[in-house]
């Protein structure tokens, strides 16, 4: 990430998270922290024990961030965040965090012919890390149509292009569900499911041969022995540990959507 | 193929459902994605670290190293760079790496205990990684990434502690440490579960080729075979040039060692010297007599303790007579006394050292800042007392400081004092590059010492060409030193690979 990109998703946090920005200019930022980020972010439980106690006034903190020192001209002190700075990294889990669960409908800005209906989806991002000795990630975004069970890849990039609001249009009808969205996430879970165990399995048969020849070499050491010593084992098991190919499936975030349906959208645009 | 789940993220969406909670902001969920879409690990193999440690800017020998050690060496390897090529900045990457790969989550650092402050601050200022220095009471099950000192972690309760965790990668420092099998150390390494580990060590073979295969088994064992098959196959005088190749090819695969010429890196000459130095006749005597006292007494009788008093007695008078005056307590009969008595008398006499005096016309003639190093405190009290009769101001440096006295004699030594006469055990890790000479005052019989002594000044950010004085006196034990380290230089140059020079400088 770039110090532009740093700076720009710094502010946005911020600004969703009510936090006033105070001063700024391209390379830093001065925030005003609310109660709930100072809680979050400043690691300091026993000041908010305290004031909590005592019914103090509270103080929410103010941070000041820089985001490029190097062009830095205006002698401001504060903290340096740069791509892998504990700071931007605690911001990205909090986001993960405030992030994980959505509502949304589509706005409906005119409904030509009376009222509009949309379509109940469940869209779900999924990371999925595929470990041995070695790693690798990818993200399946995935939507199911909840009327119909039909799904979709790259589901996330269609609903960046759309407008999406969080309390309902008025004049729109939304289409009660006919698959309830629990039997769909585990719908959407089994198709995941089905598409890592299709891809290419390469790594982990690379994999599992380094672990066969080092277990070799290991057994060579103690060829000969009944009674093996306790750091064989102990070497065994760190050998599966390290080798032993395993995929890890995580949501990051996904929600429920109530989208104009596709035929009505075509006749919207006509 | 195991496949793991979650379902954490369905038990939020389900409280959700039900209102027990409310929804998120999209634009926050938005963001969520993107960041994820952006810190992405698309590949198994290159390095993502990078771009994590923006202030670091590594050399390419280190970054070939990292790569190398986690592509084909499934992140188990002993790095062996020559001492000042950063191979902190090697295990940092590696680290690094792997904890953003997730693979490593614990790790534990040993160190020698003069180590682990810089280890601490070279991880958090460097790789942003929140290493913390094990004190007694703590509880390891709330630190990840703990450095400790190798002493400490091998006694108990320490030990049991850390046998109760579940380390990740295991990184050893100055890990000729365990060259010795039979040490408490080299078991307590031995047992630790080793899914990832790293040895670092810039002298891999100090005195023998069997040191190496401990080290090599301790990281893998099997990979040079198991003892007998080993002895049989590499020991002794059947070795020839064949073998010792298919030793290296096989060492090389758990090991890597950049030279310090192989780095692209632009380095100055050393210029390494014996400079011999000749006994007075009144010195040659009493040398003469203390070789003599086995015969006089049984007190003096095992080989180790003439040799003591010889390499004592090329070094100093006041080291000589700590020895002497120790076992003089344990004579017994008039006649023992009596010569040992003379010695003494004679050793009290003697004027300045002819080595002290050799040291003094070089450092004059250097005219520079000069590191001294003696294997005797009881020198090192000499030199500095000799050395301030002489008008040349001198600190002293050894093992007993405390981590703020080191400091504030490397900085005595930086600002003020021309000569800094370090011990061994003093001069472990510190880096001197303002310095360039270098007067080796005793000789070790260990020839990696040596490297390390001139690891300290000779490494990156050094500017001027370095001059190395290998001082030793004509006909006495310190010519046998001197053949004992060429033939230690031998076999690790056959072995390991080329070293730079220790010795002396082949023209």
């Amino acid at each position: 990430m770039y110090p532009q990109q740093i700076h720009e998703y710094l502010r946005q946090f911020f600004n969703e998270n009510k936090c006033p920005i105070i001063n700024e200019n391209e390379h830093y930022l001065n925030i005003q922290l609310t109660i709930d980020m100072d809680k979050k972010i400043m690691n300091r439980p026993f000041y908010w024990k305290y004031i909590e106690s005592v019914n103090e006034t509270p103080n929410p903190a103010q941070i000041t961030l820089i985001t490029d020192i190097q062009q830095l001209k205006e002698g401001v002190k504060g903290e340096v965040v740069h791509f892998g700075s504990p700071r931007l990294h605690q911001l990205f889990r909090v986001t993960k965090e405030m992030g994980s669960f959505v509502k949304m409908y589509e706005q409906v800005h005119s409904a030509p012919d009376g009222q509009m209906i949309l379509t109940p989806w469940l869209g779900v991002n999924y990371k999925i890390s595929y470990c041995s000795h070695q790693t690798k990630e990818t993200l399946y975004s995935l939507g199911i149509n909840l009327m119909t069970g039909a799904v979709f890849q790259e589901f996330q990039e269609r609903l960046t292009k759309l407008d999406l609001v969080k309390d309902s249009p008025e004049q729109v009808f939304n289409l009660p569900y006919i698959i309830t969205p629990v039997r769909a996430l585990d719908r959407l879970d089994a198709v995941v499911d089905q598409m890592v165990r299709e891809e290419d399995q390469t790594w982990a048969e690379e994999a599992k041969k380094r672990w066969q020849k080092d277990q070799a070499v290991l057994d060579y050491f103690y060829e000969g022995q009944d009674e093996k010593p306790e750091c064989y084992e102990i070497e065994k098991n760190a050998m599966e540990e390290r080798f032993k190919p395993r995929i890890t499936i995580e949501v990051l975030n996904g929600g429920l959507f109530y989208l104009i349906g596709d035929h009505a959208r075509s006749q919207m645009h006509k | 193929m195991l496949i793991e789940k979650s379902s954490d993220w369905k038990e939020g969406f389900i409280e959700r459902l039900e209102n027990r909670q409310s929804w998120d902001s999209w634009t926050l969920y938005k963001m969520s994605y993107d960041i994820a879409k952006q810190n992405l690990i698309t590949d198994f193999s290159g390095l993502q670290s990078l771009k994590y440690v923006p202030t670091v800017t590594p050399l390419a020998h280190q970054l070939e190293v990292a790569e190398r050690v986690i592509e084909e060496m499934n992140g188990k390897a002993i790095l062996a760079d020559e001492v000042g090529l950063g191979k902190t900045i090697e295990a940092g990457l590696i680290l690094k790496e792997y904890m953003i790969r997730g693979l490593v989550k614990k790790a534990l650092i040993l160190a020698p205990a003069s180590l682990v402050n810089q280890w601490v601050e070279e991880l958090h200022q460097k790789f942003h990684i929140p290493a913390m220095l094990y004190k007694k009471n703590y509880e390891l099950d709330y630190v990840d990434v703990v450095v400790m000192s190798l002493d400490t972690a091998k006694r108990s309760p320490h030990k049991e502690k850390i046998y109760a965790q579940d380390y990740d990668l295991i990184i050893v420092d100055e890990a000729h440490k365990l060259k010795n099998h039979k040490t408490i150390s080299y078991t307590f390494v031995q047992n630790l579960k080793k899914k990832f580990c790293l040895l670092l060590t810039a002298t891999p073979i100090q005195n023998d080729v069997f040191e190496l295969f401990y080290l090599v088994t301790l990281l893998k064992q099997g990979h040079l075979g198991n003892y007998d098959s080993f002895t049989s196959v590499f020991s002794g005088s059947k070795r020839d040039v064949d073998q010792d190749n298919y030793l290296k090819e096989l060492v090389n695969q758990v090991m890597v060692r950049n030279r310090r010429q192989d780095t692209g890196v632009k380095w100055t000459n050393r210029q390494v010297q014996v400079v011999p130095v000749e006994f007075t006749a009144e010195e040659r005597d009493v040398y003469q007599l203390l070789s003599e006292l086995k015969h006089v007494s049984p007190v003096f009788s095992d080989a180790f303790s003439t040799m003591t008093l010889q390499r004592e007695m090329c070094s100093s008078q006041e080291a000589t007579l700590g020895t002497l005056k120790k076992l003089y307590a344990e004579c017994s009969t008039s006649e023992e006394l009596a010569y040992v008595n003379d010695v003494i008398q004679r050793l009290d006499m003697l004027d300045i050292h002819s080595k002290a005096e050799k040291a003094v016309e070089i450092i004059l003639n250097a005219n520079d800042k000069v590191i001294l190093f003696t294997e005797y405190r009881g020198t090192q009290n000499y030199l500095h007392e000799y050395f301030h009769s002489k008008g040349i101001s001198s600190v002293i440096f050894n093992g007993k400081l405390s981590k703020n006295s080191r400091e504030w004699i490397k900085h005595l030594f930086k600002q003020n004092a021309q000569v800094l006469i370090a011990t061994e055990s003093g001069a472990e890790g510190i880096n001197l590059q303002f310095c360039h000479h270098v007067i080796n005052y005793d000789l070790p019989w260990n020839p990696m010492k040596l490297e390390q002594r001139i690891g300290r000044v000779h490494r990156l950010g050094q500017e001027h060409d370095v001059h190395i004085y290998n001082l030793a006196i004509q006909q006495t034990i310190e010519d046998h030193i001197l053949d004992v380290l060429q033939g230690k230089i031998g076999i690790f140059e056959k072995v390991v690979g080329e070293l730079d020079d220790i010795l002396a400088t082949n023209y």
